[in-house]
């Protein structure tokens, strides 16, 4: 049974389609969702993590239906998204930001997630005295403090400089190698390829490929539109 | 699978800081003033000064109920003089019946209270922001409204019920009664600020989506924080009836929301302590302007408010707060 099953799954806003029939399952491995700006990327995470219901078509997690279920419910299911805004609680403590997840689905050792994730050091400081880059960090560390089954994560190196972004990507990297399923939606396709296992163009809300990363870098047309050049993906 | 947060690993409880707020100097220095007043008022018990505590006292449970559900959710209730007057009229129709015994009332009120906080509750916080805060105004405004145009079918006596138990033998032993009851409820809101219960309020006042996104149904957290509150309230109003020993219309009135939200102002929203030295200042200041400049007191608080907002928005005591957590605080990234 696959962990993730989207099923000719639409979204309109208006006359403007904005996720097309979109179908796709998910096991074991790590996805990226890559497309150029309005693509339907961020539409698609908000529709697999209940913040907005399918025109059509039907989304299953865990052999259960969810299309209609509200956010909380998916998120206590097991599947959860970190946001590419950051939002974290402003008046709480790094400590308290993940303390407020840390007992839905069963235990957690957060003093592992602050390590994991970089923010040990700065555990007791309130959020909203923290720089971005931590921010991000926190975003991440949030998520994983629901112990979730799948992380749905959007634009996770979005604003980071490089030195930032290879940071959090090595934590990624890591988490993956742990077992931490994950959905990435990103820009910086050069940065992120390396660590996902499949990748899921979308260009107006279609599917344009869907396939292992070795495919999406050899598929020239993918690479022309969304690369920019024969070696952008590195 | 799930990585850093599988496994065996004990649940972590560094986040869980409950009782720690018991040991914060502002706790210590609210209970230390609760104390003092009461005890000061002893040497003159029924003068102005101790009846001027007395008012504050009630101000201080209403303002620490709201404190607690509109404070720390950010959702801001402009109905809660509605259960403040519900109180008062439930002990006055208990003692008009015969039933004069003081925890009976109490606890009636408190239980009218609480039954009308979730017929409040449920409905009106499936809404947000602007909306809640609307309704809040308009459903008590629309059950008083009922209350008048029925008052005769309703069998209520002209004037509202009168001749209500008193709450203590004398203003001094009333305000050790309040007293105890503001100690009581303050160190009872601090743990469940402290506490996971506290942290999702706390987070609904920061992003509310944010929070439901990663799994907390947040509904269920509001309804109880605003039935609690209701609850409070509700004996808030019973003791102002027992103290002024009459129920009347005048118990849903406005001042039993402007100086409540003051306090809780003067004292930093969400703060709990704040509403209990608030209390005091607000209450002891009002009293003594109104005695000696009957006609601009109000100006004079109202210009006070202004400024306050804008100068010092945590409140009085904010300042303060952020000092001792900044040094609190370690070094910073």
């Amino acid at each position: 049974m696959s962990l993730l099953e989207v099923r000719g799954v639409s979204r309109s806003f208006g006359g403007n389609r904005a996720v097309d029939a979109v179908s796709f399952e998910m096991s074991v491995d790590t996805l990226a969702i890559v497309g150029p700006n309005g693509a339907g990327k961020t539409t698609l995470l908000n529709l697999l993590a209940g913040q907005l219901h399918p025109n059509q078509g039907s989304i299953w997690f865990r052999g259960q239906e969810v299309s209609r279920w509200p956010p909380w419910k998916i998120a206590r299911g097991g599947m959860v998204k970190t946001y590419q805004i950051v939002r974290p609680f402003r008046s709480l403590t790094v400590e308290e930001n993940l303390g407020l997840f840390a007992r839905l689905r069963g235990s957690v050792n957060l003093d592992e997630i602050l390590l994991e994730t970089g923010l040990a050091e700065v555990r007791h400081h309130p959020a909203g005295a923290l720089p971005f880059g931590f921010l991000k960090r926190l975003e991440l560390a949030k998520g994983l403090a629901t112990r979730p089954d799948l992380l749905l994560l959007d634009e996770p190196i979005g604003g980071l400089s490089r030195s930032e972004a290879a940071a959090l990507l090595g934590t990624l990297a890591n988490l993956k190698a742990k077992g931490v399923r994950m959905i990435i939606v990103e820009h910086r396709l050069s940065e992120i390829l390396p660590i996902v296992d499949r990748v899921i163009t979308l260009d107006r809300g279609r599917t344009i490929f869907h396939g292992s990363r070795d495919d999406f870098y050899r598929d020239s047309a993918v690479r022309t539109a969304y690369l920019g050049s024969s070696d952008a993906a590195g | 699978m799930t990585g850093p947060s599988a496994g065996a690993s004990p649940p972590a409880r560094g986040w869980s800081k409950i009782g720690r707020g018991l040991l914060s100097p502002f706790y210590l220095a609210a209970i230390a003033v609760i104390l003092v007043f009461a005890w000061l008022a002893q040497g003159s018990p029924t003068s102005f000064f101790a009846l001027s505590l007395v008012l504050a006292s009630i101000y201080i449970t209403l303002a620490l109920a709201w404190d607690f559900s509109s404070g720390l959710t950010g959702y801001v209730n402009f109905g809660l003089p509605f259960f403040f007057g519900l109180g008062a009229f439930t002990a006055g129709y208990f003692s008009w019946y015969g039933n004069r015994d003081v925890p009976f009332l109490l606890l009636a009120a408190i239980g009218v209270g609480l039954f009308g906080g979730v017929l409040f509750s449920v409905p009106t916080l499936r809404l947000r922001g602007p909306y809640f805060s609307l309704l809040s105004l308009l459903l008590p405004l629309i059950a008083v409204d009922f209350v008048v145009t029925f008052w005769t079918q309703l069998k209520m006596p002209t004037l509202g019920y009168y001749d209500l138990p008193f709450l203590g033998n004398s203003p001094g032993a009333e305000l050790v009664i309040l007293s105890v009851a503001n100690a009581v409820l303050l160190t009872v809101f601090i743990l469940v600020k402290d506490s996971h219960f506290g942290l999702v309020l706390r987070g609904i006042r920061d992003d509310e989506d944010a929070v439901s996104s990663q799994g907390i149904r947040t509904w269920p957290y509001k309804v109880i924080a605003f039935t609690v509150a209701s609850g409070v309230a509700g004996f808030s109003g019973a003791t102002y009836g027992m103290v002024v020993t009459y129920a009347g219309l005048d118990g849903f009135g406005f001042t039993f929301l402007i100086f409540p939200i003051l306090i809780v102002v003067v004292g930093g929203m969400g703060e709990i302590t704040g509403s209990v030295l608030a209390g005091y200042v607000v209450i002891l200041l009002y009293q003594y302007m109104f005695q000696a400049f009957t006609e601009i007191t109000l100006v004079v608080f109202t210009a006070a408010t202004i400024v306050l907002v804008l100068f010092l928005p945590r409140g009085i005591l904010g300042p303060l707060r952020s000092f001792i957590r900044f040094m609190r605080t370690p070094e910073g990234p």
